[in-house]
């Protein structure tokens, strides 16, 4: 164990600090669902960071605090999945990239080049042309896109499946790890200024206690996803995802209690992170699901 | 929009999209590590081999009670065998019988030993702080007569801290040291005090003057006359918590551990000793791994037990990193923030799934069908309470954390 990182993922994780550090406030005018950080994606694109995870001194794990850094951002763009599970895909495959499960919406299918289709317990890659995919409106900060039905897909074999499963897992909790933290920094700072009762909202202990343990459930979403993209091991990236979701469900509660109806608004930001959170919340079988690989891959082993 | 950020301009080059490290520029002596290196595999393996070796058959019924009379005596022979073998106090400087060993192995050890249902009893805490408190605040007499035998592992402390009116609000405190000649003399009493039966020692903070500044640390023998050890039942297991009473107790100016008024500064730096505190997710995520094979045998483990599992398994692993990540920290000399409160907050969190977990799906467990699940249970009712309430941690974290405005007084 070594917590420090190297001169190479200090200067990386400075890097993509100051890459996202011009994309940090919402633009006055948007009062929409989901904002889209084109130019955010251009700059990634430009600068090489979709291929962090292939860096040696990097990999997977510098992938990992990449997203989880631009996740706090306000606007998104297709990340997670490029970052943390397209190195994984054998071929060519384009980003961006999106993950349809049962025929329901999801972020980004609209615009991916490539898809990931999972129907029960297969899972299969496409790369779309552009009538077999259409925009779909929703109240979660992504653009939500479906696939149309029919559309042929190419069946990725069972350890291919596998581990694609494993990878979506710590991209989903690298994601909600940089959404946590925003999320609670954003109720942080209310409760820091709004005043009732003539003092401070932050100053009742009530309050408090609340917004320090979705801290430490932040906290430890975090830990558990660098440690998954560090490991690849597959019950590591089960337990991120799952506390990841379990976490989510917490802190955007909480937070949005925090807010009041000041969250309400798409004036404020914070929709921006509840609502990608609560669209990770139901990804890959929800709670049921990463318990189900818990059970397969913690509790398979011996206790 | 500003110009475009290069990715690592000084440590990386591209080639087309993809990214060429120049490793070579900055050599990367290390990088963030989630696996154990080989010195520290071998040392647990180590530690484990030992367990095996020097654990009777019967060890599990006997850590129902980590202060039982059997616990107690126990300890004292096993805490005995650790330290001949270079065990007990592997991180202490050599001057005092350590090898001056790094705060992982310190920490390892300390999961073996609660994995094992901790088989030193209340002497961890003379190996985690009490031990390394005397050596930094400690006069030399006092070294020499406390240090070797806790060395040794032959000696029982407890800690003289909680009064019935005196809880998370210590610095209330009223037990008095009063001056009366040379000596001083104490009365007052303390309760919840752990291992008060069998302790030679005791931790003591009474007050020798008003206020916070006024708090002074007696290194008090247990047998001193006019001390009053009465056990109270508990849920927590035999000889676990007690009241202590000291009547006109005379102790000479020897006793007193640094300059009166100095235990508030004496036990911050203690209590910092101790931040991480117990690695109760080690024994958590044993227990809740023995729940499941309980309940996969005998066919219960559906999707409601499994989903619950991976809740308290996932808090216990979120619980381990971050106590790791302290003691991360301590090894690179990193002064350690509000992070540690977050760490326990953490496990008493995980303590708590792993046990209510237990108590829904394998109720036998409570019933005497396994002695270390009801340990298990028995330590972790108390495990938001011992060493200060959780809410506690809460109200740290909220204010130096998450820098929250602080509450009026």
């Amino acid at each position: 164990m070594d917590f420090r990182l190297s001169a190479d993922q200090e200067a990386l994780v400075a890097a993509v600090d100051k890459l996202a550090t011009q994309f940090e406030t919402k633009p006055t005018e948007f009062h929409g669902f989901a904002l889209a950080g084109r130019e955010l994606e251009r700059e990634l694109e430009e600068g090489g960071y979709f291929d962090i995870a292939a860096v040696p001194e990097l990999g997977p794990l510098g992938a990992a605090m990449a997203v989880e850094r631009l996740a706090r951002l306000p606007c998104t763009a297709e990340i997670a999945l490029s970052m943390l599970v397209r190195p994984q895909l054998a071929g060519e495959w384009p980003r961006p990239l999106a993950l349809v499960e049962n025929s329901r919406p999801g972020p980004f299918v609209a615009t991916a080049n490539t898809v990931l289709v999972i129907d029960g317990d297969n899972v299969g890659i496409v790369r779309p042309q552009a009538n077999d995919v259409e925009p779909v409106e929703s109240l979660f900060a992504y653009p939500m896109g479906q696939l149309r039905d029919g559309v042929k897909v190419q069946p990725l074999s069972s350890s291919e499946a596998a581990n694609i499963r494993k990878w979506l897992r710590i991209a989903l909790a690298a994601e909600a790890s940089g959404l946590l933290q925003a999320t609670v920094a954003a109720a942080v700072e209310h409760i820091t200024l709004r005043k009732q009762f003539g003092r401070p909202l932050g100053t009742f202990q009530a309050l408090r206690h609340r917004m320090a343990e979705c801290a430490v459930l932040a906290g430890g979403v975090r830990w558990l996803a660098l440690k998954a993209a560090g490991t690849a091991d597959p019950g590591d990236a089960a337990l991120a995802a799952f506390h990841a979701q379990e976490s989510a469900t917490r802190v955007v509660y909480d937070a949005h209690q925090m807010l009041a109806a000041m969250g309400m608004t798409l004036e404020h930001s914070l929709h921006l992170w509840t609502y990608r959170l609560k669209a990770l919340v139901s990804e890959l079988g929800g709670r049921g699901g990463q318990a189900l690989a818990v059970a397969a891959d913690c509790f398979g082993k011996a206790g | 929009m500003s110009a475009r950020t290069s990715l690592l301009p000084s440590a990386v080059k591209t080639r087309g999209t993809r990214l060429l490290s120049l490793a070579e520029k900055w050599p990367t002596t290390h990088s963030m590590e989630f696996d154990w290196d080989p010195a520290q595999q071998a040392f647990r393996a180590g530690v484990r081999a030992f367990l095996a070796a020097h654990l009777p058959s019967d060890w599990e019924s006997l850590a129902h009670g980590p202060a039982s009379e059997a616990q107690s005596a126990f300890s004292k022979r096993f805490c005995a065998q650790l330290a001949a073998a270079g065990l007990l106090v592997p991180h202490w400087p050599q001057v005092w019988g350590g090898r001056d060993a790094d705060p992982w192995t310190a920490f390892i050890l300390a999961e073996e030993m609660w994995e094992a249902g901790e088989p030193r009893g209340g002497q961890y805490m003379n190996v985690n702080w009490i031990g390394p408190t005397l050596m930094r605040f400690g006069s030399p007499e006092q070294q020499a007569r406390y240090i070797p035998p806790m060395a040794r592992g032959e000696t029982i402390w407890c800690q003289g801290f909680s009064e019935p009116e005196a809880g998370s609000d210590l610095a209330s405190l009223r037990t008095r040291a009063q001056k009366h000649g040379a000596n001083y003399r104490i009365n007052g009493q303390k309760i919840w005090t752990s291992y008060a039966g069998h302790a030679d020692t005791c931790f003591l903070l009474a007050r020798t003057a008003a206020g916070r500044e006024g708090i002074s640390i007696f290194l008090l023998p247990m047998n001193t006359p006019g001390i009053l050890v009465r056990e109270i039942p508990s849920l927590i297991g035999e000889g676990d918590i007690h009241e202590v009473f000291f009547d006109d107790v005379e102790v000479t100016p020897d006793a007193l551990l640094g300059a009166e008024g100095q235990a508030w500064e004496i036990v911050r730096t203690a209590l910092s000793l101790e931040r991480v505190g117990i690695p109760r997710f080690a024994l958590a995520t044993r227990m809740l791994h023995r729940a499941v094979e309980v309940l996969k045998k005998a066919g219960r483990f559906g999707h409601g037990a499994i989903e619950q599992a991976a809740r308290a398994r996932a808090a216990c692993e979120a619980a381990r990193f971050y106590s790791y990540g302290i003691v991360d920290q301590r090894r690179h000399g990193i002064a350690t923030g509000p992070e540690a409160s977050a760490a326990r907050f953490a496990t008493v969190m995980a303590e708590r799934l792993a046990s209510e977990f237990v108590v829904e799906h394998v109720p036998e467990g409570l019933c005497g069908r396994d002695a270390l699940l009801l340990a298990h249970h028995q330590r972790a009712v108390v495990a938001g309470i011992a060493s200060g309430a959780a809410e506690i941690q809460l109200n740290l974290i909220a204010s130096e954390l998450l820098r929250l405005p602080r509450e009026p007084r």
